[in-house]
């Protein structure tokens, strides 16, 4: 057999498996097509998503009235009353919050583990928090809802007096809930971030006489420090959308929070579930969900799209 | 020399800073064991839910396909157990220099499976293959475990040729750049959507415009959607990595694009697609809000096991939402317990995988070597 009709033979046989035997250009053309759909899919369901949120949310701000969404505090659905303003600062004060107290331990911890931490430990570590920020929040709010609320409720009782009428649940233990949630994200991320530090800088600063914390602290955390910006957004904007964990335990209260500790109060997305089950598709009541939703989103993909900016930025 | 090496050549600063460097330390650690603390513990408790074993059949049985799911849960949880149980022995093995053959392992594995399955289906833990009970104690996950896994299936069945398609499209073929950009654009804002707007969105479109009522299908959707940035992103990212000479060793052989990507790009891009896959269906798991509004939360007795996928039903997450929400059972903390350690152990069984499928990856991986035999 020559070496032509070898060639042949591998080439024919090549093609029968891809099912183009004796008609290539047109398997050829057909595959091209489908993953130019795909990219297409990919585009037009979420301009869809979008365009479906967008049209049914701007309906609601049209029938309530974007002053009244924005700065009445009053969400009443069942008597024609929606006001967010309850429901926007539920959400950021306790995302506000996680961040605030899960923040600073994950990117520490994120720092010891980078600079301090034999190689061993590292990968341990790792794959402890890789678990952890895959544990459903559900789980988590759970968890919140038998060990963290009783916690809260006996603080409550000890500083507001026995007969006060707290239950533990609201903003402070949904912010609790939501730090210990958020955390391993954080330092995961965090961990990329000064993982990306060139080795040569830490080389040059120990050659030139300072100490591992000094090095840590002088040279990777300020080389770094967008990427640890971006992890804390990233989990701020976590916190932001997270949905059942902060339902059950922040109380349901469709009103602002008296203080930050105790009162029950209520999130965007929290509110959404809840009502989503009784109200009437088409009906004012459902529409003004779709208006939060998209308060919702336009503060998350803000939060995004600035992160991501500056992580490209910092990829330069 | 390392940078280790330089730092230990010289002093190590001042005495406050070792100080600092230790209450470091100490904090981290903290914050570990808390998290591993805290798994530990979610496995313990709900164990003791998972140890009850009944005979069957129990008050709860008799369902349409309800031998078929005992016979599947048997063969993996004693596939688990053999797995883990061969892993010990090959340890064990390796420690005292001697190697085991590779098949006489997976020969045992999947001996223990079907023997498991064969024999001890009647005795398994109750409560993984018994229904939920809504008003009574001693109601099971077995339609939730059924459910979850069927997301993860019904899912990656649209993720994976979306996603790979147009990781491919996006990182081979693509010609016009502004295309480019609006796909990219378009997936980071995906990527950053709070995922009670892919429920809003699922609800308005299936169940509100179509008025095909709560369905897996809707749900699995809306899932495959949340997981797309994930899937496309590392997908893409290990078809950059492939080294570029491959590829264009397979052009000039003359075999035409698409086959290079088919035959070449894709098989040594494959370990990271795959754990890419494997993290999507880890948020399958996990995912609660979008479920809950797009495939409801109920357990329909009727077709409780059913693979249409035209039916509602609920997941073990939006279950243990729901017992603890609207659940009248007295037992629920129970049940809650139990319904969480299952859903850690999956959890941790996905992550395991990712990262083993990520190990092999390049010319090593196993596909790779059965696609250039």
């Amino acid at each position: 057999m020559s070496n032509s009709t070898l060639i042949a033979a591998e080439a024919g046989s090549a093609g029968e498996r891809f099912r183009l035997a004796g008609r290539p250009r047109l398997g050829e053309s057909v595959l091209r097509g489908a993953l130019v759909a795909c990219g297409w899919f990919v585009l037009a369901t979420t301009v869809a998503m979008l365009g479906f949120l967008a049209s049914t949310g701007l309906r609601g701000i049209g029938e309530v009235g974007l002053g009244q969404l924005l700065t009445s505090d009053a969400w009443k659905p069942e008597a024609g009353s929606f006001g967010g303003l309850a429901l926007i600062v539920g959400t950021f004060t306790s995302a506000l919050g996680a961040i605030a107290l899960g923040a600073a331990p994950a990117v520490l911890s994120a720092v010891w583990l980078t600079e301090f931490a034999p190689e061993g430990v590292r990968r341990g570590y790792r794959r402890v928090m890789e678990i952890a920020s895959a544990v459903p929040s559900v789980v988590y709010g759970w968890l919140a809802l038998v060990y963290i609320v009783p916690i809260f409720e006996n603080v409550a009782h000890a500083i507001k007096g026995d007969d006060a009428p707290v239950t533990g649940e609201g903003l402070g233990a949904a912010a609790f809930l939501l730090a210990v949630m958020i955390a391993p994200t954080v330092l995961l991320l965090s961990l990329d971030a000064l993982s990306r530090v060139p080795r040569q800088l830490r080389d040059a600063s120990a050659a030139l006489g300072a100490s591992p914390w000094q090095t840590a602290f002088q040279v990777s955390v300020p080389y770094g420090w967008r990427g640890l910006l971006v992890a804390t957004f990233f989990g701020f904007a976590r916190a932001a959308g997270e949905t059942m964990a902060v339902q059950m335990v922040i109380g349901g209260a469709r009103r602002l929070p008296k203080d930050f500790l105790f009162s029950p109060t209520t999130t965007i997305s929290a509110q959404i579930v809840m009502d989503m089950q009784e109200a009437r598709p088409g009906t004012p009541e459902n529409d003004v969900l779709y208006s939060m939703a998209l308060v919702l989103l336009l503060v998350s993909v803000v939060v995004v799209l600035v992160t991501r900016a500056m992580a490209r930025s910092q990829a330069r | 020399m390392s940078t280790a090496r330089l730092h230990r050549s010289q002093r190590q600063g001042a005495s406050t800073e070792a100080g600092l460097k230790r209450l470091l330390g100490v904090g981290a650690f903290a914050m570990a064991g808390v998290y591993g603390a805290g798994l530990v513990y979610l496995l313990a408790r709900g164990g003791s839910r998972l140890w009850s074993l009944t005979a069957y059949p129990t008050p709860l049985s008799g369902v349409d396909n309800e031998v078929a799911m005992r016979f599947i849960v048997a063969a993996c949880l004693f596939g688990i157990l053999g797995w883990a149980s061969m892993s010990v022995v090959r340890w064990g093995l390796e420690r005292t220099g001697r190697a085991m053959p590779k098949r006489a392992s997976r020969i045992t594995v999947v001996a223990v499976a079907a023997l498991g399955a064969m024999f001890l289906r009647d005795h398994l833990p109750r409560f993984l293959v018994s229904l939920p009970s809504e008003t009574k104690a001693g109601g099971g996950v077995g339609p939730e475990i059924f459910n979850t896994i069927y997301f993860a299936v019904l899912s990656t069945a649209i993720t994976l040729p979306v996603g790979v398609g147009a990781a491919v499209y996006l990182a081979r073929f693509a010609k016009s750049q502004r295309f480019v950009g609006a796909v990219r654009m378009a997936l980071d804002t995906l990527a950053s959507l709070p995922s009670i707007v892919y429920g809003l969105f699922g609800f308005l479109v299936f169940v509100v415009q179509m008025k095909a009522g709560y369905s897996l299908f809707a749900g699995a959707f809306v899932l495959a959607l949340l997981n797309l940035p994930l899937v496309v992103g590392i997908a893409e990212e290990s078809m950059h990595a492939v080294p570029r000479e491959l590829d264009e060793a397979s052009l000039a052989l003359g075999a035409t694009p698409v086959q290079t990507v088919l035959r070449v790009t894709i098989p040594y891009a494959w370990p990271g697609i795959l754990s890419a896959l494997v993290l999507s269906i880890g948020r399958v798991f996990a995912e609660s809000a979008p479920l809950i509004m797009t495939a409801g939360t109920t357990i329909s007795r009727a077709n409780a096991y059913s693979l249409n996928p035209f039916r509602g039903g609920e997941t073990l997450a939006v279950h243990l939402w729901y017992v603890n929400s609207a659940g009248l059972a007295p037992d629920r903390a129970e049940v809650s317990a139990g319904t969480a350690a299952v859903l850690v152990v999956l959890v941790g069984l996905t992550n395991l995988l990712a990262s083993r499928f990520a190990r092999f990856g390049g010319a090593e991986g196993p596909r790779t070597k059965k696609a250039t035999k």
